[in-house]
C-alpha cells in the first residue's frame, strides 16, 4: 500500500481551554417562514455571540476570529468571508482570517484556535463557522433573497473537492468512498452484507433516539415513530424496507446526512485565564492530531484517521480506555464504526455489536454522537464540526437534560473528517 | 538533477493518447509514483525519472456502483465496478475495473485479489485510464 508521511506534534507553549460555545439550530431555513431569509451574518453572528455570553467575554475582549466555511464562493457568493461577516457582530476591525477544509472545517476551526492561542500572539480567540448547505444565494440578489441548494447542485459542486489531474478524470474515487468504510470493514473482520446492514441501521435509529431530545437537531422524530406513522409495528421492517433504500453499496437513505443550514462558534483562551471570565470549568483541548490523503489512494478515511489518532495519542499520552465520549464526522453513517475502532473507544473487530445491542446511543455506556451526528442533528457542511464541540462541551458540563449521557464525560475525543479528505483527531478534557 | 520545474500532467496524457502509460520512479530510493507526481511521497526527494507502466495490477477490493454512483458520463464504460487496484510497481490506487455485472459479481468478489490490466479509454477531450478483468468469470 502507499506510503503515508507521519507528523509529529509538539507540545503547546501553553495550555489553552474552551470557556464558551454558541450554535443556531441546524434547519431548513427556507420551508419555515420564520427562518426564511436567514443570512450569513446573522447566523455566524447569533452563534458568535451565544460561545461569547457563554465565556463572559465581550467582542472588545476578542483578540483575533478565525471564520469557517466550506464553499463560499458557491454558497455565499463571497471569496473573504471573514470580512463580510466580521462586521454583524461588534468586531469590525478586528483580526481575522478565513479557511475552508470543507466538512472538516468546524474540528480544523478549533485547532486553528488552539494553536493562536497556545503560541502566546492572541489571548482571546473566537472560532466560528457558518454553511447554507441547504440554501444559496443569487448572486444578483440580496443575500435574503435565497434558493434551495438541491440535489443535483449539490452533486456537481462535490467535485471540487477531489483532484483535478487524476481523481476526477479516472472517476472513481468519488465513486468509492462512501462505502469504503464498509467494504474495509466487512472484508477485515469477516461480516456478511445482512451484519453490516444491521449495524448501520441501528447506529441510524441510535443516533436519532439523541436527535429527537435535542432541540437544536434537525430531525427530531425518532425511527420508531416514524415506523408505525407508515404502519409499520417493528421498526427494523421499516428500515429495511422500501421506505429507506440504498442509496450505495452499503449505505441506505438513513446512513446519508442530512444536509442543512446553521452555524457555530467557541471561545478559546489560555487555561490559567480563564477564571478570569467565567465560573464554568474550563475544557482543555489536550491534543489535535491531523492527516490529509486524497481520495484517489485506497481506504482514504481508515489510513488518515490512524495517522490523525496515532499523533494524538502520542501527544497527549491519553488512554483509549480514558476516552468517556466519542464524536465522529458521519455524513456517511459507517464513520462511527471506524473513527469507533480506530480510536479504541470500542474493541478492534468487535465494535459493530455495540451499535445493534444500543450501547452507543445517549443513554448507552459507550455513547457516540449524542446530538445525532450527521445523518439526525444535520450536517450544515462548516459548522458540523463545532455543533459537534458544542455538544461534547454541554455533555462535559452535564447540562444535556434528557439526553444526558449516565457518566459525566471528562475526556472527549472528536474525529473530524471531511473534504476527500481531512481528518483531524481531537482530545479535549474538562479542567478540575 | 535537483528541483526542476516541469510538467508533468501533460506529458502524461500526451503518451496516454499515444497508447503508453507513464509514471515518475524515484533516482534516489526507488519508489513509483503513479499517477505521476513531482516528488517522491517515500523518500521526499523531487529526483525523479519517468517510466512506463506494465500495465498489470489485482483488484483487492470491489465496490459495485449504485444509485448516487452510477453517473450518466460512465454508461460506455458498462458494466464496471469500483474497487482498490495494486499494481506490481508498487502504487496502489482506487480504479474503475470494467467487466462486472450484477450477474458475475459474486464470482468475481470470491476470486478477490484478481488479476486486471489497464485501458485507456478516450473522454472529451482527453484519453484516461480504466481496469478490465483479465479473465471475465461467466456464472454457470
Amino acid at each position: 500500500m502507499n506510503p503515508i508521511n507521519q507528523t509529529t506534534l509538539h507540545p503547546y507553549n501553553r495550555s489553552v481551554s474552551i470557556i464558551g460555545v454558541g450554535c443556531t439550530p441546524f434547519m431548513y431555513t427556507m420551508d419555515n417562514p420564520e427562518t426564511e431569509g436567514f443570512t450569513e451574518g446573522e447566523f455566524f453572528g447569533y452563534a458568535a455571540y451565544k460561545a461569547m455570553e457563554d465565556a463572559g467575554v465581550t467582542p472588545k475582549d476578542v483578540d483575533f476570529y478565525f471564520h469557517g466555511q466550506a464553499s463560499p464562493f458557491n454558497g455565499s457568493n463571497y471569496i473573504t468571508p471573514n470580512m463580510q461577516v466580521s462586521e454583524w457582530f461588534g468586531m469590525r476591525g478586528k483580526a481575522s482570517i478565513h479557511h475552508s477544509e470543507a466538512c472538516c472545517t468546524g474540528y480544523l476551526a478549533l485547532e486553528q484556535a488552539v494553536n493562536a492561542v497556545a503560541s502566546g500572539k492572541y489571548n482571546v480567540v473566537l472560532s466560528g463557522c457558518v454553511e447554507f448547505g441547504d440554501s444559496i444565494v443569487d448572486p444578483n440578489k440580496p443575500a435574503f433573497l435565497r434558493k434551495k441548494f438541491d440535489d443535483q447542485l449539490f452533486q456537481e459542486s462535490l467535485k471540487w473537492i477531489y483532484d483535478n489531474c487524476y481523481t476526477r478524470e479516472m472517476m472513481c474515487g468519488p465513486n468509492l468512498h462512501q462505502d469504503d468504510g464498509a467494504a474495509w470493514y466487512k472484508a477485515k473482520y469477516g461480516l456478511t452484507d445482512e451484519q453490516m446492514d444491521d449495524t448501520l441501521i441501528h447506529m441510524a435509529i441510535n443516533s436519532r433516539r439523541g436527535a429527537a431530545l435535542d432541540e437544536l437537531a434537525l430531525a427530531r422524530k425518532t425511527y420508531e415513530e416514524i415506523a408505525k406513522e407508515n404502519g409499520f409495528d417493528d421498526v427494523m421492517e421499516y428500515m429495511k424496507s422500501f421506505y429507506n433504500p440504498f442509496l450505495t453499496g452499503n449505505l441506505r437513505a438513513s446512513g446519508l446526512e442530512l444536509k442543512c443550514d446553521g452555524a457555530a462558534a467557541l471561545i478559546v483562551c489560555p487555561t490559567e485565564m480563564a477564571s478570569q471570565f467565567t465560573d464554568k470549568k474550563p475544557i482543555e483541548v489536550l491534543g489535535i492530531g491531523n492527516s490529509t490523503r486524497e481520495a484517489n489512494q485506497p481506504h482514504v478515511e481508515v489510513i488518515a484517521t490512524q495517522e490523525a489518532t496515532r499523533q494524538v495519542y502520542e501527544l497527549t499520552g491519553v488512554k483509549p480506555e480514558e476516552i468517556d465520549i466519542l464524536y465522529a464526522n458521519d455524513f456517511f453513517i459507517t464513520s462511527q464504526l471506524i473513527a469507533g475502532e480506530i480510536s479504541g473507544y470500542l474493541p478492534e473487530g468487535e465494535g459493530w455489536k455495540y451499535f445493534i445491542d444500543g450501547r452507543t446511543a445517549y443513554d448507552g455506556d459507550k455513547p457516540i454522537n449524542t446530538n445525532g451526528g450527521r445523518c439526525s442533528f444535520g450536517h450544515a457542511h462548516a459548522a458540523s464540526g463545532l455543533a459537534d464541540i458544542y455538544e461534547a462541551v454541554m455533555q462535559m458540563r452535564g447540562l444535556c437534560g434528557e439526553r444526558q449521557v449516565k457518566k459525566l464525560p471528562k475526556t472527549a475525543f472528536i474525529r473530524g473528517f471531511g473534504g476527500a479528505q481531512n481528518v483531524a483527531s481531537i482530545i479535549m478534557r474538562t479542567k478540575e | 538533477m535537483g528541483v526542476k520545474l516541469e510538467r508533468i500532467v501533460k506529458p502524461y496524457y500526451d503518451w496516454l493518447h499515444e497508447g503508453k502509460v507513464m509514471a515518475r520512479k524515484c533516482t534516489k530510493c526507488g519508489a513509483v509514483e503513479w499517477p505521476p507526481l513531482l516528488g517522491c511521497n517515500t523518500c521526499g526527494s523531487p529526483d525523479m525519472e519517468w517510466i512506463e507502466m506494465s500495465g498489470k495490477g489485482q483488484m483487492v477490493q470491489m465496490v459495485m456502483p449504485s444509485p448516487i454512483t452510477r453517473k450518466p458520463e460512465m454508461n460506455d464504460i458498462k458494466p464496471y465496478c469500483f474497487g482498490v487496484i495494486e499494481l506490481p510497481e508498487g502504487p496502489a490506487v482506487n480504479a474503475m475495473v470494467r467487466g462486472v455485472d450484477k450477474k458475475n459479481k459474486d464470482l468475481v468478489a470470491a476470486k478477490l485479489p484478481i488479476d486486471v490490466h489497464m485501458v485507456i479509454i478516450p473522454r472529451d477531450g482527453y484519453d484516461t485510464v480504466i481496469f478490465e478483468l483479465d479473465e471475465i468469470p461467466k456464472p454457470e
